[in-house]
């Protein structure tokens, strides 16, 4: 089978298995198979993208194929023929990894959901399952693009999935409004996709992402366009708000969608547009200070959560924060290596936080306290995930974020980088503050009758435990296949980060673990975690879109009835006006009628005696 | 005579008929008045028919005061129609269509 058949099988397998469970409602509202059937095609998907990945081993380009969709006659331009609007599959290095990490997260996720769901209703349960098969083709048609058009498909239907997910519970007032205001501010966002897209086609004729030699003049524009959809997507300061109020939806989604795969799509824009991004050098430095800000501010936002998702929320914030810093040096490798590891990582503590959260029915990590004793697996699989993040050394996240912050210190990116290494400290001090209390603190009365969730909602933690902790020691390997190889070496500026997370750890052990209770630092650190908690972006831009919108929409408003609704009344009354002032030619008599068609024809025959 | 003399003679004619229809108010009076502006076209054809010294203008001629007849006879049972349902034949009085 060519890797191209494999890469349409990834792809069309999950579309099949969304179309069928949507168009034979009996067995979507089953439940229990329709479960089974998406977890089967996304078996299939993971080994096609599995088989794909032994192969780009090989030979990193495996191909790509592309079909004509519109003539360009029909869009109004004449340009050489090969630019025409085109889908297809494009697999190299950087899709095939992308497709095995969404593909093996997805499995995961599915096989854990089947577990952490079974308690829904049968008809919820199958609608849940729809989604996620939809999803994985969404993503999949992102990721095997072979140019931004395509990609843009994908990046709409991935959000769409992300909305319909985010408010599964509809019923519940906060989880609509979430999915709404997911959607609107990734759409706000996507506005820039979509005018990058309008400005690379009118100078270029197509969408590629290569190198086109008249694209030089706009690659600054179109860059910043598709940035502003980067942020939007990837949650960056200050459109980053939408992405702990998703965490509105089930834990899986916020597992797959919220923290794994979907949100690193922007990252994977950049990654994937490296040529335009590569002539652009003031979008990436903007980039670069975006990350890095978003990094440190998002840490420090997830400080002060109780909620065990918004931490991990907020902490996604914060990574995609590195990812973006790191592309934003220019190091394509360095932020795609790291999204790989954290894709694996964060999804497990998602996951892991979804198992804790099952057991006790609560987001409280106050709630929580001594789980670890209950739930070897699930907590075993927390830590292991949280020490991942911390940057411990031997764990993924630690090669990763090493490779970020060496990369960026080496392009003299001074700002950004302390930031970073500041956002290390406190990644790895919120991240001790949650395990401290959640597993280790004192049992809660939810806590008591905790117990290890099934095989379930084990085994696909015991999966993504395995690259979580070993994902880092291929960073060559992977590396090799993203771009140019890179040899990971001890480095001063990654032993400084590792000194960061170390001692983030240890000031976590003494305010959160410590015998004595730490209250005295505690308290000290109180006004400034009460200022964080005020959530002020957040609120600038409720108010912002409240009175903005409300504004304009008054505005248009006023216009409408007014001025378009004026129109048409004017018209009408035109009308009715006209109607009655003609009406009395009307006579109904005869001789009238008569009278008017010989003036007539009288006054025709002169004009045509005269105008001959 | 010449031909314009027939010619000024169906004029005057025509004209003596448009003024009947447009000034008298009983029905049977306008009848005859479209009567007199179709024969007034008779003249015409009859005129054209010799002077070119063809006898398609005859015929028409004929043609014409056939087609007339019969409107003369759908005209004079409207009127009948209208007298029965208004009392005269007045066609003021048939205005059911003003506006």
């Amino acid at each position: 089978m060519s890797a191209i058949d494999l890469a349409l099988i990834a792809t069309f397998g999950p579309l099949g298995t969304a179309l069928f469970l949507l168009l034979l409602p009996g067995l979507r509202r089953a439940g229990k198979a329709a479960g089974v059937i998406s977890v089967g095609s996304a078996i299939i998907a993971l080994g096609s993208a599995l088989q794909l990945a032994l192969r780009a081993l090989e030979t990193p380009e495996l191909g790509r194929v592309t079909v004509q969709w519109l003539p360009h006659a029909q869009l109004g331009v004449a340009s050489a023929a090969e630019s025409a609007i085109q889908v297809g599959v494009h697999l190299d290095g950087l899709s095939v990894s992308m497709l095995v990490v969404v593909c093996f997260v997805a499995f995961c996720v599915q096989v854990f959901s089947l577990g952490y769901m079974a308690h829904e209703p049968p008809a919820d349960f199958g609608r849940y399952f729809m989604w996620h098969s939809l999803f994985l083709f969404a993503m999949n048609t992102l990721v095997i693009a072979p140019n931004l058009l395509q990609l843009f498909l994908g990046w709409e239907l991935v959000g769409l999935v992300s909305y319909l997910l985010i408010g599964y519970y509809w019923q519940k007032p906060s989880a609509a409004r979430a999915a709404l205001k997911a959607f609107w501010m990734t759409k706000l966002a996507d506005m820039g996709l979509v005018a990058a897209l309008i400005v690379l086609f009118k100078n270029t004729g197509g969408f590629e992402w290569t190198a086109h030699p008249q694209v030089a003049g706009v690659a600054g524009t179109v860059t910043l366009l598709l940035f502003l959809a980067v942020m939007g997507k990837s949650a960056q300061f200050p459109l980053h708000v939408w992405l702990p109020d998703a965490m509105e939806g089930p834990t899986p989604v916020s597992a797959l969608l919220h923290a794994a795969t979907m949100v690193a799509a922007g990252v994977f824009l950049v990654a994937r547009a490296h040529p335009l991004f590569e002539q652009a050098p003031s979008t990436q430095l903007v980039m670069a200070y975006v990350g890095g800000f978003t990094a440190l501010f998002a840490a420090c936002i997830a400080v002060v959560q109780n909620d065990i998702k918004k931490v991990l929320a907020y902490s996604t914030c914060s990574q995609l924060g590195y990812m973006v810093c790191a592309l934003g040096s220019g190091s394509q490798v360095a932020g795609f290596f790291h999204l790989t590891t954290h894709a694996f990582f964060k999804a497990m503590l998602f996951l892991a936080a979804g198992g804790l959260i099952h057991a006790v029915h609560s987001n409280d990590i106050r709630d929580m306290g001594g789980l670890f004793s209950r739930m070897k697996i699930t907590a075993g699989a927390f830590i292991i995930g949280s020490l991942a993040l911390a940057g411990v050394p031997g764990f993924s996240g630690f090669f990763s974020k090493d490779l970020i912050l060496e990369e960026v210190f080496a392009r003299g990116l001074y700002l950004p980088g302390i930031a970073l290494l500041l956002a290390a400290f406190l990644t790895a001090f919120y991240m001790g503050r949650v395990v401290l209390i959640a597993l280790f603190g004192e049992p809660s009365s939810h806590a008591a009758h905790a117990h290890e969730s099934g095989v379930s909602m084990t085994f696909p933690l015991i999966l993504l435990a395995v690259p979580a902790i070993g994902a880092g020691y291929y960073g060559a390997t992977l590396s090799g296949l993203y771009g140019e190889p890179v040899h990971f070496h001890v480095s001063p500026i990654g032993m400084v980060a590792t000194a960061m997370g170390l001692s983030g750890l240890g000031m976590a052990y003494f305010m959160f673990g410590a015998p004595k209770g730490g209250a005295a630092l505690r308290t000290a650190f109180a006004p400034v975690g009460r200022f964080i908690a005020l959530g002020l972006v957040d609120k600038a831009f409720l108010n912002g879109y409240r009175y903005g919108l409300r504004g304009l929409a008054s505005g248009i408003g006023w216009f409408d009835r007014y001025v378009i609704d004026g129109l048409i009344n004017a018209l009408g009354y035109g009308t009715l006006e006209a109607g009655a002032r003609l009406r009395p030619l009307q006579t109904g008599k005869v001789q009238d009628y008569i009278y008017a068609m010989a003036i007539a024809m009288i006054a025709l025959g002169t004009a045509a005696a005269f105008l001959r | 005579m010449g031909l314009s003399a027939y010619l000024m003679l169906a004029a005057a004619l025509f004209s003596v008929g448009l003024y009947g229809v447009l000034t008298r108010r009983n029905a049977v009076a306008v009848l005859a008045s479209i009567e007199l502006m179709a024969n007034a076209a008779n003249i015409n054809l009859a005129a054209f028919s010799r002077f070119r010294a063809e006898a398609t203008g005859q015929v028409f001629a004929l043609f014409s005061t056939a087609i007339t007849v019969a409107e003369v006879v759908v005209g004079l049972s409207l009127v009948i129609l209208l007298y029965r349902s208004r009392g005269n034949v007045l066609l003021e009085s048939a205005s059911d269509l003003k506006g």
